[in-house]
């Protein structure tokens, strides 16, 4: 016999499969409270009890194999009392104050006790047992009078985010969840990614901003607007508002889970300062220059569409037709969507017809792609986060801070090695999260990062670790590289870096032991004036020791914003056309000026002949800012980039940004970049618009409005192609390519367009991301994507190991300036703050803050002293105090989620990387002094 | 500093060695903890935590399971003293025996004295009914009793927890 029945349906049962997933299977529904796929089962509320013939007990389905053989009822009548049993002694507990209102969605349990039709019995609890909420969490309802001790919450915090919060206390009789040993959440080290809430069945644990607005209008699917995961998430919509977030089960990167921003930190969307009406500053109306203006004229006024593009448009030709297109430069958005990325690109070099184009990936991760190119002739994460979670036998995670900044991606490395048991390495100057699970810490200096790198390689190669079959078959250039790495024995490394050297013989007898390990890294590596060879000594690790091409292994440097792989991948870089095709190519260029051909022809050059592009690199984003300020380039447009929050030393930017003839800056809030503006386009949020995101592990994914815009607000990719239009108009140029129009019905249009211009993208088109998921290449449109890049061979041909020596940081604590300063970001915030500063998430951090070792606390007389202030050569921040061993004595972390004074951007160093123009925000030599409570 | 002292996170390291996990000795650890504090503080739980590759939520889940274990406001006396009042102590006495020693001590069951000599509890079965009353005094046990033999344990009991200082 080989068949099994339910209810009188065959069914082969598979190995491994219980009752519940084959009755599953069969569409069967079985009822279940305690069980969820998602989490490992337990058989605790025993609602999904089934018969089995011949068998005297009934059974938990959700735990119980099936076998050949066995006869199955789900729904007998014995079965029915049983449930409505079950359910009756659960109601007996549960006690609803009845808040939330009558259009409250139901619960699961809610749903079973209506299916089985049981009362509440008369000796039911008539009180609640527990105050109302149990807990003071911001965002997160906790109301214990609901809780019938499933247990998935505690099951959704240990299995899921890796946080152990919940636990149940005093089983028995008065058995109840508890944090902690009894604490508050928080108290209890909660992370508020709101994942017990989303698991409760019974609205225990809910979230508490959708308190109270009922059921939705509507659910829409899309993709999360933080980080470079790329979560899916559900946006549950009544009356235009946005009323919850929740995880989109089917979406392959998260399921259900999210993390505190992704889940709670929408409502920004809705913030009262969005805009709403495009503004102008008032010497544009009046014809007045901006440097005759009095201050009355530099005031906003609220004008029509017509008005402020129009204006826009009469300036940006003006300069193009005095000055030349390098008087000009565009700023794209990492934060927006592809579509709307190439719309930028086009509109630099087709309409303006220069290559100064870029945005923020220059300040995040331009050395990881530079790098990246020179050593494999690509520049992406190389291997899915899924695959790097279930096939890796090992993580090396270094200047990733990664349960913070992914966090959905961190909680899923903390169970991939709770799960697997895999041996975890961290290399990072603070004692960062994460470390909570690594096999080992690598405490190094902020910039140290090649000497550990080639100190970790010495031993490797010393000891014969290497992957000698891959070097010899794959790669080029190993013996100059070998023997570079003479120069790095233990005992000097461990000089450069502080780590002991018994520490970097286990770390790299750990990475060389087990196969493959996986190399993840971000801002901690990129943002040096070494991010290149940074990189590059990574690239090095991971050929020595054959990681690359394989399941499990690779480069896997991890995207910030949500849409900064996409961003790059369109192009809006000033070296390269969509698809990373160099402008210093020329036939490429000659493409493109034919794409996007313009009639009749106004300027020309050697490789483009309609357009009259350059054939070499335009200006970088730091240093547009810079030529703005000395009036070489003369207009900057700039799509939702903070620019007076982000760059490094801001008293530098600040003045560039002042003395700057012609600001247009496309927004969804006034920031701190707007104050220099002289034109402000009110964009809308991810939530009003459609696109594609493409996340970390190039995954394209479909955005899709939820909401109509706020007031007057358009679309981004609306305004740019509206504005592309009036530009050509008064430049009295029209298109004659295939691809230079700009009348675009809708995104899907745009993307075709960039499709048909970018090979890696060739293949993908909108009506296929519907139902499906691609990570580029995707060459043609029957390919099924490459999950996992250089399996078969490096773009470049052999991956080329790199000479790369250790540099010291362009600044050095000194006498004047003795702390080292290195700046990041925490989890409650995201950037510059302008969205989580707006978001209730922000009462979990709403101050900003320095880390400070107890030991530098004593030195510099802090004496509990709540604020300080921190100078550096080129500004200074004020910041409360946070005491703590997270950092190393000497070393002090900022974050620049704040504006004004409280920035540490004010202090950063502006010195660049010379290859990938990434500025040195990890190292900068600061001094402190305590800040009297008065002021 | 840590609350656990070296020679203690030693006698739960030497337990470790005999599971087939680390996380199996967390109720002989608890058992020692509380053998020394009289209870189980927040601290200890924290660092036992740490020390068998656990979380405090999760210890605190297996502690609280058992009425055994005593938290920081409800530390034990010097002196555990358990009344069986099972089957075979009660129909020779052990229930009177606990009155009378309630009494005595002018405590209830799970009260400890004032001098934090003595915590008196009753037990539901000590596995020694061939010593029918019986009580057990930390880990030994005493019996046949009766009234008065009980109170002249007990008194002696607290004397000598009185004497060494509790």
């Amino acid at each position: 016999m080989t068949h099994a029945s339910i209810n009188g349906r065959m069914i082969q049962p598979k190995p491994g499969q219980t009752i519940l997933q084959a009755a599953q299977e069969l569409g069967i529904t079985i009822p279940t409270l305690c069980y969820h796929p998602d989490l490992s089962p337990v058989g605790s509320c025993r609602l999904c009890l089934v018969e089995i013939e011949g068998w005297r007990q009934k059974v938990a389905a959700c735990v119980t194999p099936i076998r050949p053989g066995m006869v199955i009822y789900t729904e007998t009548p014995g079965l029915v009392e049983v449930r409505r049993f079950i359910l009756s002694l659960l109601l007996r507990h549960y006690y609803d104050a009845g808040y939330g209102g009558r259009e409250r969605p139901e619960t699961e349990f809610e749903h079973w006790v209506r299916v089985y039709q049981v009362e509440r019995r008369r000796d039911s609890q008539a009180q609640p047992r527990f105050a109302i909420p149990s807990d003071p969490h911001p965002l997160v309802w906790v109301d214990w009078n609901k809780c019938i001790l499933c247990t998935r919450c505690v099951r959704a915090c240990a299995e899921i985010q890796g946080r152990f919060v919940w636990g149940v206390a005093d089983r028995g009789e008065r058995a109840h969840i508890v944090a902690g040993l009894g604490s508050s959440m928080l108290e209890a080290r909660c992370e508020s990614c709101g994942a017990c809430a989303a698991y409760c069945p019974t609205g225990a644990l809910d979230d508490k901003m959708a308190l109270g607005w009922g059921r939705p209008d509507k659910i829409v699917r899309s993709v999360c607007s933080y980080c470079g995961v790329g979560c899916g998430i559900r946006l549950q919509v009544k009356n235009n508002r946005i009323i919850r977030v929740s995880g989109d089960e089917q979406a392959p990167v998260n399921g259900l889970h999210l993390c505190v921003k992704g889940r709670y930190g929408f409502d920004y969307v809705h913030h009262p300062e969005r805009l709403r009406r495009p503004r102008v500053r008032r010497y544009l109306l009046s014809g007045r220059s901006k440097s005759e203006a009095t201050a009355a004229e530099r005031e906003w006024v609220e004008v029509d569409w017509d008005t402020a593009l129009d204006l826009a448009a009469e300036k940006l030709t003006q300069i193009w037709r005095e000055s030349g297109s390098d008087a000009l430069g565009v700023l794209a958005s990492a934060k927006c969507t592809n579509e709307e990325n190439y719309l930028m690109q086009k509109f630099a070099r087709q309409v303006l017809g220069t290559q100064n184009v870029d945005h923020c990936a220059r300040l995040c991760h331009s050395s990881t792609v530079a790098a990246l190119s020179l050593a494999f002739g690509s520049g992406a994460m190389s291997n899915t986060m899924h695959d790097v979670a279930e096939h890796a036998q090992a993580l090396f995670i270094i200047g990733s801070n990664v349960t913070e900044q992914h966090p959905v991606f961190g909680s899923m490395l903390r169970q991939a090695v709770l799960r697997r048991r895999i041996p975890l390495v961290v290399a990072d100057p603070r004692r960062i999260d994460i470390t909570e699970f690594a096999t080992l810490h690598l405490q190094h200096l902020p910039g140290t990062d090649i000497a550990l790198l080639n100190g970790l390689m010495h031993i490797i190669l010393k000891n014969g670790w290497h992957d000698t079959r891959f070097i010899a078959e794959r790669c080029e250039n190993f013996e100059a590289f070998a023997a570079s790495l003479e120069a790095y024995p233990p005992e000097k490394v461990a000089e450069i870096t502080h780590v002991p050297v018994a520490a970097l013989q286990r770390a790299a007898e750990i990475l060389a032991r087990h196969k493959p390990v996986a190399a993840i890294w971000a801002m901690g590596i990129t943002q040096h004036t070494t991010g290149v060879m940074n990189v590059l000594a990574l690239a090095n690790l991971q050929m020595l020791l054959g990681n690359l091409g394989v399941p499990g292994g690779g480069v896997n440097p991890l995207r910030g914003q949500n849409n900064v792989q996409g961003a790059c991948d369109m192009g809006a870089l000033p070296n390269v056309f969509p698809g990373y095709q160099p402008v210093s190519d020329a036939q490429i260029v000659r493409k493109f000026d034919a794409a996007w051909a313009l009639q009749p022809t106004l300027r020309s050059s050697d490789v483009s002949p309609t357009l009259g592009l350059a054939g070499k690199p335009g200006l970088t984003v730091t240093e547009m800012v810079h030529q703005f300020g000395t009036g070489q380039i003369r207009a900057l447009y700039v799509l939702g980039e903070d620019l007076a929050l982000t760059e490094p030393d801001l008293p530098h930017t600040r003045q560039s940004l002042a003395q700057g003839e012609f600001l247009i800056l496309q927004e969804i809030f006034p920031s701190e970049t707007s104050v220099f503006a002289d034109i402000l386009l009110p964009g809308v949020s991810f939530a009003e618009k459609s696109g594609t995101f493409t996340n970390t592990e190039r995954r394209v994914q479909l955005v899709r409005a939820a909401l109509e815009p706020m007031g007057d607000a358009r679309p981004d990719w609306h305004i740019i192609a509206d504005l592309a239009r009036r530009v050509l108009a008064r430049q009295g140029r029209y298109p004659a390519g295939p691809w230079a129009g700009w009348q675009y019905t809708s995104p899907s249009a745009i993307f075709e367009e960039m499709a048909a211009l970018t090979p890696l993208y060739a293949g993908i088109s909108h009506a296929r991301l519907e139902h499906e998921t691609l990570h580029w290449p995707v060459p043609d449109k029957n390919h099924p994507g490459t999950p996992i890049l250089f399996v078969h061979g490096f773009p470049r041909g052999r991956g080329r190991f790199h000479v790369v020596e250790h540099l010291p940081p362009a600044e050095w604590p000194d006498a004047e300036y003795p702390l080292l300063l290195t700046t990041g970001r925490v989890l409650y915030h995201w950037h510059g703050g302008e969205l989580t500063r707006r978001s209730m998430v922000m009462q979990l951090c709403p101050r900003p803050v320095v880390e400070i070792h107890p030991d530098d606390a004593a030195r510099f007389g802090l004496n509990g002293t709540r604020q300080v202030r921190l100078r550096s050569r080129r500004g200074e921040m004020l910041a409360y105090v946070q005491i703590t061993t997270r950092v190393a004595p000497g070393v002090v972390f900022g974050n620049f989620h704040f504006p004004g004074p409280n920035n540490v951007n004010n202090l950063t160093n502006a010195a660049l990387d010379p290859v990938s123009k990434i500025p040195e925000f990890k190292v900068a030599a600061v001094r402190l002094e305590p800040v009297p409570e008065a002021c | 500093m840590p609350l656990l002292s070296e020679d203690l996170r030693q006698a739960i390291e030497d337990y470790t060695r005999r599971y087939a996990t680390r996380q199996a000795a967390l109720l002989p650890a608890l058992h020692l903890i509380q053998e020394r504090f009289r209870c189980v503080p927040r601290e200890a739980i924290e660092e036992l935590a740490d020390l068998l590759d656990l979380h405090p939520a999760q210890v605190h889940d297996t502690l609280s399971f058992y009425g055994f274990f005593r938290d920081a406001g409800n530390p034990l006396g010097r002196f555990r003293v358990w009344v069986c009042r099972s089957l075979p102590c009660m129909l020779r006495g052990g229930e009177e025996i606990l009155d009378d020693l309630c009494h005595y001590l002018n405590i209830q069951p799970g009260q400890t004295t004032a001098d934090g000599a003595i915590t008196l509890e009753f037990a539901e079965c000590l596995g020694a009914c061939e010593l029918a009353p019986c009580l057990l005094v930390n880990d030994e046990c005493h019996g046949p009793l009766t009234q008065e033999s009980a109170r002249q344990l007990v008194a002696q009991l607290r004397r000598a927890g009185v004497q060494h200082g509790v």
